[in-house]
């Protein structure tokens, strides 16, 4: 059998390192067992190397792959897919850490551990796993350097030196093909994992709920404004409407005779006669922003009122809604234009308005007595809102984050016993209200306000911005907003929920501050932002570069866009950068500093052509002074005197610092340069 | 020399004009070709696989990696052509043997001013390969075998000089003809009558190493005897050690001739001559060597023995 192929010591420890941080973000990500396979794993490697065990036998990987492939069934469920996917590779790659008995395992394992690295970019994608990444690209590159060099006594640091340049040499052309080649649209369906429920709205909404997501200071997502921006007030991010009450819980819903491809219009591909009447009657102060979402799992997307969008994949819904096609399972992307005012001119279908009208066949009998009550008072719909406005600015009632529950009938209760709530209390009520007195209305849930990060020129809007509102349908004027929190707690829509707290006095305002973690320490907050500016422009200029800003680049650059014209680009990119690189590490070359005593060969070596002697490029000292002898015979003997000058000076100088040798004194630069001149007159 | 196809004969001769024979050969450009090697060909799958992933999950991290695993490769075509390019490879010295045998030529690999080579892997078709590395302005020797097919010179094939270094993901190579022969001198062939002229006995010398139990040319062994002198197939035998005794013709001048073999074919005589050649010098007689053109005066020792081989190997010979 042939002798087992023993990675050399200076590549090992860049294998070791590079495979065991390629496997940490998924060790981290997935269940607890992966970690612990994967540290037995490499400890045995390391002890392999030591001499202390023995790679083991064919029975024990098969066991070890068996029982990696029976938890990944029991912790997924499933072998295929993304998540079990990685799970799986991570543990067969370090395993093959274990199987190394030839020169050509050692190859694969370090070639498929950039393809494990590159897995850790499917499940994250934020600048500090890419930074990560990148750090990790130098050790997998310096143990492939390293399996190249069979040599012993060599550092391991000088591979990681030679890695780092190889690594820093490919990024140009990297930068430059991630900006031409053209984003081509998917080869075929992929069925992204079902997710874990994230932090987030949700298609339906029950009192207390919205309370809950505001405990997390998560980022839902953030905005750029592209010119102007939209004052505070205005900055109400819709996300979704429920329309359908059950006495508890509201719903996102739609009547049973209408399809969700009703109302909803993708205008990139086609514009049906809903959205352009829409088109034609947004109004109002005009924004442009880019949204930068984080994954939700979730189809709607979020976005001021009325927002007009041509991005593929990103419908309109005649809500004024934003929707994606799919689940935004990654960081997403999309540019928006919004009229602040809600479409004036336009009739809401009936089913709509109908639809908008439903409570509940009883409860709740109290508020609907008085809404009705109040109704016939007032001399119209505006009069009757304003009324139930004045009720939650005059009536005692509180903002908290942690009300007292409710009883079955739970907007009687909370109108005229607990008078305690959150955002969804007052809409929720609010919307009975209206649709006890007959006039249609929605629940809007979304988020409001935004922070300001003090570096980027754009907002943050975290999951503890979640807000409820409601619109109201009136006939003269359509679908107009409503924000019964507003009468409660101004500072809420003003300044943002920390501020509403505490003018409330609620004793949670502090421990609101300690449950997201918002640090006291300016510095750290200052750290906090600069990395959330990072961050931001990351996820805007590297995840959000998309086909439609690379079309826009490349037209600026090439004035068309055709195949050929593309193809032409890339092909010079390729090759000038090529050429920068062919000339700089060919042409020039490194020069070293040479000692006197080769500047003097060099010297003797010039000469000698200028005399017409034929030697080729660079002989080694002892054979120019042999082919120079024989072609200069006068010459020899000064030539062999200059050789051993020359060994002398150059063999004391290398061994000098081992061993101290004692110094001749006769081969030294005087004795040199003397043969050389004595050489040179003999030969002219 | 096995008969080449027409193919390898084209491919020969495009070599020869690509890189013409020499004793030194500076690799550059011309001289250097590079192709991806196996694992070279799995990185770009990989890279293939990531560039495919990232356009289906719309990941432009994945297809970033991707980009950065082919921009690596491309780096890689130029690094591993550097390692190479600026080697200088020159004929060295050579060990000459028997035809039939192995022979060895020296080649030295030198490194320009400027540049360090590593882990170069020369080689020639057919034998094992030899790694070395060389530090700018150094040079480094190697001894490559060589089979000796036939007597007289042998020519070495092209040299392999191949490198993978650093990433191993592609392979630069070379094949240079440093215009180098190894000596192959005749295949010793043991007769028993010595083709020789000269002393008192002019019927020949018999062969005294045939076996011949009652020869008296040995006789026991003496401390002091040289060890080239005792017969070992005695001591094989279990008779003991034993010197071979030989005979000095009377004048001390003993010619080996090509025209006493007459009858047969004149590689056996050379082979047989070789061999008679070998067994005078291990039992230091004095021999010198007549061949139809030349002849090497009788004579004792290394030197003397190396002309006479020398002139054996090249009888013939262009």
């Amino acid at each position: 059998m042939a002798r087992v192929y023993q990675v050399p010591q200076h590549a090992f420890i860049w294998l070791i390192t590079g495979s065991l941080l390629a496997s940490i973000p998924q060790m981290m990500n997935g269940p607890v067992w992966i970690a612990a396979v994967v540290l037995f794993l490499q400890c045995w490697r390391v002890l392999v190397q030591r001499g202390r065990l023995r790679m083991p036998g064919r029975v024990l990987r098969i066991s070890v792959l068996a029982t990696a492939v029976g938890l990944t069934l029991y912790s997924y469920g499933t072998l295929f897919g993304p998540d079990a996917g990685i799970t799986l590779l991570v543990c067969a790659f370090n395993l093959k850490l274990l199987e190394m008995n030839k020169m050509r395992d050692a190859y694969v394992v370090i070639v498929l551990n950039y393809f494990v690295l590159a897995t850790v970019l499917i499940v994250r994608q934020d600048f500090l796993i890419s930074l990560y990444v990148f750090v990790v690209l130098f050790f997998v590159t310096a143990a492939l350097i390293g399996i190249n060099q069979p040599e012993a006594n060599i550092r391991a640091r000088s591979q990681l030196r030679y890695a780092a340049a190889l690594v820093a040499q490919a990024f140009p052309l990297m930068i430059f093909l991630f900006v031409v080649v053209p984003r081509v649209a998917p080869l075929w369906e992929m069925k992204s994992d079902q997710k874990k429920a994230k932090t987030g709205m949700s298609d339906s909404m029950a009192p207390g709920e919205v309370a809950e997501l505001s405990r997390s200071a998560e980022l839902a997502f953030r905005v750029q404004f592209i010119g102007e921006a939209a004052p505070k007030p205005e900055r109400y991010w819709r996300g979704l409407t429920y329309s359908w009450y059950d006495g508890r819980r509201w719903s996102q819903a739609l009547p049973q005779n209408i399809s969700a491809s009703d109302v909803v219009a993708y205008p990139s591909r086609f514009k049906p006669r809903w959205y352009s009447d829409l088109e034609r009657s947004a109004a109002g102060p005009q924004y442009q922003y880019r949204i930068i979402l984080e994954p939700t799992s979730r189809e709607w997307l979020y976005a001021m009122t009325t927002p007009f969008i041509e991005q593929n994949n990103i419908g309109v819904v005649s809500d004024y809604r934003l929707i994606s096609a799919s689940p935004v399972t990654d960081s997403l992307s999309y540019t928006v234009k919004s009229y602040t005012r809600m479409p004036r001119g336009i009739d809401a279908p009936r089913w709509e308005k109908e639809f908008n009208l439903r409570l509940p066949a009883e409860g709740n009998p109290r508020s609907r007595a008085q809404a009705r009550e109040w109704r016939a008072q007032a001399g119209s719909d505006d009069q009757y809102i304003a009324r139930v406005m004045r009720m939650f600015r005059q009536q005692k009632f509180f903002y908290t984050l942690t009300p007292p529950p409710l009883g079955p009938d739970q907007v009687d209760d909370f109108l005229f016993r607990t008078r305690a709530g959150f955002c969804e209390h007052y809409a929720s009520s609010f919307a009975v209200m209206m649709r006890a007195a007959g006039i249609p209305a929605r629940i809007v849930a979304g988020y409001q306000g935004g922070e300001e990060n003090p570096l980027g020129t754009h907002l943050l809007v975290r999951q503890y911005d979640a807000h409820a509102w409601v619109e109201v349908w009136l006939p003269e004027s359509g679908w107009v907003e409503m924000d019964p929190t507003a009468m409660v707690a101004p500072e809420r829509i003003e300044s943002g929920l920390e501020q509403a707290l505490q003018s409330q006095g609620s004793e949670f305002a502090s421990a609101f501050n300690e449950a997201i973690g918002v640090s006291r320490l300016p510095i750290l907050k200052q750290l906090a932002s600069a990395m959330d500016y990072i961050e931001f422009n990351w996820a805007s200029i590297v995840l959000g570069y998309d086909g439609m800003t690379q079309t826009e680049l490349l037209k600026k650059w090439l004035g068309e866009v055709s195949p050929l014209r593309i193809a032409l680009l890339i092909a010079a990119g390729i090759g000038i950068i090529g050429l920068f690189f062919a000339v700089l590490l060919l042409w020039r070359g490194r020069r070293p500093s040479l000692e006197w005593w080769q500047k003097e060969y060099w010297r003797l070596h010039s000469a000698l052509r200028k005399r017409g002697v034929e030697i080729p490029d660079h002989p080694a000292p002892g054979r120019l002074v042999e082919l120079v002898s024989a072609q200069a015979p006068a010459a020899a003997e000064a030539l062999k005197q200059w050789r051993e000058c020359y060994e002398g000076v150059a063999y004391r100088a290398n061994s000098a610092n081992l061993n101290g040798m004692n110094k001749t004194n006769s081969f030294d630069k005087q004795s040199l340069k003397r043969f050389r001149r004595i050489a040179l007159r003999n030969i002219s | 020399m096995p008969k080449l196809s027409a193919v390898q004969q084209l491919y020969r001769r495009w070599l020869r004009r690509r890189i013409p024979p020499a004793t030194t050969v500076t690799l550059n450009q011309r001289r250097i070709f590079i192709l991806p090697t196996g694992y070279g060909m799995l990185f770009l799958l990989i890279a293939a696989m990531l560039f495919i992933g990232g356009i289906n999950y719309e990941n432009n991290l994945l297809l970033t990696f991707s980009f950065f695993l082919m921009s690596l490769f491309n780096v890689a075509i130029l690094h591993t052509f550097r390692n190479l390019s600026g080697v200088t490879l020159s004929a060295g010295g050579m060990r000459a043997g028997f035809s039939g045998r192995h022979g060895a030529l020296e080649v030295l690999v030198s490194a320009g001013p400027r540049r360090s080579h590593t882990s170069l892997w020369l080689q020639w078709p057919g034998s094992p390969a030899r790694e070395m590395s060389v530090k700018a302005g150094e040079e480094q020797r190697t001894w490559l075998d060589i089979e000796l097919i036939h007597r007289g010179r042998v020519f070495a094939e092209r040299i392999r000089i191949e490198s993978r270094y650093p990433l191993g993901l592609l392979r630069a190579w070379s094949l240079v003809d440093l215009d180098h022969w190894c000596l192959a001198w005749p295949t010793p062939i043991e007769s028993a009558e010595c083709p020789a002229s000269g002393g008192d006995d002019d019927e020949g010398l018999h062969n005294s190493l045939a076996g011949n139990d009652d020869f008296d040319g040995l006789r026991s062994y003496i401390p002091g005897d040289s060890l080239r002198a005792i017969n070992w197939k005695s001591l094989a035998a279990e008779r003991g050690l034993q010197t071979k005794v030989f005979t000095d013709p009377a004048e001390g001048r003993r010619w080996l001739e090509w025209d006493r073999l007459a009858g047969m074919e004149p590689e056996m005589r050379l082979s047989s001559l070789c061999w008679w050649v070998l067994s005078l010098d291990e039992a230091n007689q004095p021999y010198g060597l007549r061949l139809p053109d030349q002849e090497v005066a009788p004579a004792i020792g290394l030197d003397h023995k190396q002309q006479t081989l020398r002139l054996l190997a090249l009888f013939g010979v262009q």
